[in-house]
């Protein structure tokens, strides 16, 4: 076994009290002192950040960059401009199952940050076969923070006012303490905030900053129930091998207008014949959590499968993504076999938090 | 990691407490921790008769699920319906008011052979 990569900050998490586990080929922290229960309440009420540094981030730089973004990725960069950010997806080029899905920070007309998930970054530095522009994986050079919360901004601005500033899906570049921070309105919570790339010598100066402005340290463990409450899909859950943008529910991310993107193809002959399956949000019947892979029944009839459960801290109850029949809609009531035990759960409309009914 | 000296405990994790043929049974602290924030509980149902070393019922956490094994062979008399609406109890006092049921125990010798402090401190150490 290889391994474990770190954080810059790791020794900040071993300070803090944090449980490390290997996540994507990285040791992460799963939760601090307080747990993952309180952190993701924290997340919903007040502000926490979190240590995102085992995404990727890979640098295409140079005159043929838009070219090669807007060829090979789903989403159209010509809704958006030089000063934003857009999510995307990478599609297989045979079966358009999503290879990776990806948010893009256009920082300038001819440079773009991309940034994979952990396990994927060299499956799409790859996949940028290199036109007329640079391609480097700039991962190990730099710790990203994500801050995230009702009062993310208003805390953070305690730390960069003009970072804070940022704007949702906006991106800017800034100074702060003698070195170059990028700053996006990104996130993965379903709350408002910034993700801040900061090169890595400076990258503990800056988590020292933001606890210092009394926004307490998150984990991976509240990361993925914040995600799962705000119906944002998980690579290896949501999507992968044999799942397509369209089958989880996420043909916006299509730029149908292009003329060409890796997969096209396709995707084009599934929105032809229809989909098969479709992601779907449910609501358990009691707090028990729903988990990847438990079959979803109608009438006693199997129709899907659990991609991702958990207890919902502010639902305070179970609730699950999965995969079923095209036929099932919001409303219907479906049961979920969990290790033996059928559990009543009815399909709900996404995001599960804020709740929209 | 807290292991209290007046319990005995199992090699699954499990702590027990013997009060005349009765023994009041848990998860230990080392447990808790491994599980992170417990979020449901499955306990066995009162009247059921248990065997030591079987699944009796499950702690569901934001990260996995466990079994409960019953430390001792005997009969449930007893459980701890808070645990319903409040399952965190087993984070926050899992010797005290996390505690999961009482089982009438059928053959006293089993507490005998129930690991000391010393010995679950070791195996938790390894």
């Amino acid at each position: 076994m290889s391994e474990l990569r770190q954080s810059p900050l790791g020794d900040r998490h071993r300070d803090q009290g944090a449980k490390m586990v290997p996540f994507g080929g990285w040791e992460m922290p799963l939760h601090y002192e307080d747990g993952t229960l309180a952190e993701h309440r924290r997340c919903r009420r007040d502000a926490v950040v979190f240590d995102v540094s085992h995404l990727g981030t890979v640098r295409v730089d140079g005159a043929g960059a838009y070219e090669l973004l807007q060829r090979t990725l789903t989403n159209d960069l010509t809704k958006i401009e030089p000063g934003r950010a857009q999510y995307t997806h990478l599609l297989d080029a045979d079966d358009a199952s999503v290879a990776d899905d990806i948010i893009v920070w256009w920082l300038a007309p001819d440079q773009f940050d991309v940034m994979p998930n952990a396990s994927n970054t060299d499956g799409v530095t790859s996949a940028f076969a290199a036109g007329d522009c640079s391609v480097v994986d700039v991962t190990a050079d730099r710790a990203i923070l994500a801050v995230q919360g009702p009062n993310a901004v208003e805390k953070f601005a305690a730390v960069h006012p003009d970072a804070a500033g940022v704007g949702r899906f906006r991106v800017g570049t800034f100074q702060w303490e003698g070195v170059e921070i990028r700053v996006a309105g990104t996130g993965y919570t379903g709350e408002p905030g910034v993700e801040c790339a900061v090169p890595r010598a400076a990258a503990s100066a800056l988590w020292e900053a933001v606890v210092a402005a009394d926004i307490g340290p998150a984990g991976l463990g509240a990361r993925d129930t914040l995600r799962l409450e705000a119906g944002l899909p998980l690579h290896g859950n949501e999507l992968g091998p044999g799942i397509t943008p369209l089958q989880a529910g996420l043909g916006w991310v299509v730029g149908w207008d292009k003329p060409t993107f890796r997969g096209r193809p396709a995707l084009a002959a599934e929105r032809e014949a229809g989909i098969t399956r479709r992601l779907r949000g449910l609501r358990v019947d009691g707090r028990r959590p729903p988990r990847h892979g438990q079959v979803v029944l109608r009438d006693g009839e199997p129709v899907g499968q659990v991609s991702s459960g958990n207890f919902s801290p502010m639902l305070e109850q179970g609730i699950a993504l999965a995969f079923v029949e095209p036929t099932v809609a919001v409303g219907d009531h479906l049961q979920i076999d969990q290790r033996g035990t059928r559990a009543e759960a009815e399909v709900v409309s996404l995001p599960f938090w804020p709740p929209t009914d | 990691m807290n292991v209290p000296e007046d319990l005995r405990y199992s090699s699954d994790h499990e702590w027990a407490q013997l009060d005349g043929s009765r023994a009041r049974v848990g998860i230990t602290d080392y447990a808790q921790d491994a599980l992170g924030d417990v979020v449901f509980v499955e306990l066995p149902e009162v009247g059921s008769p248990i065997e030591a070393g079987a699944s009796v019922g499950e702690v569901e956490s934001t990260k996995s699920v466990s079994d409960i094994y019953a430390p001792l062979s005997g009969t449930v008399v007893q459980v701890n319906d808070a645990l319903g609406e409040s399952p965190e109890l087993l984070n926050d006092d899992p010797y005290g008011d996390g505690w999961i049921m009482v089982v009438e125990v059928a053959d006293e010798s089993q507490f005998d052979a129930l690991l000391d402090p010393v010995a679950y401190r070791a195996l938790t150490e390894d």
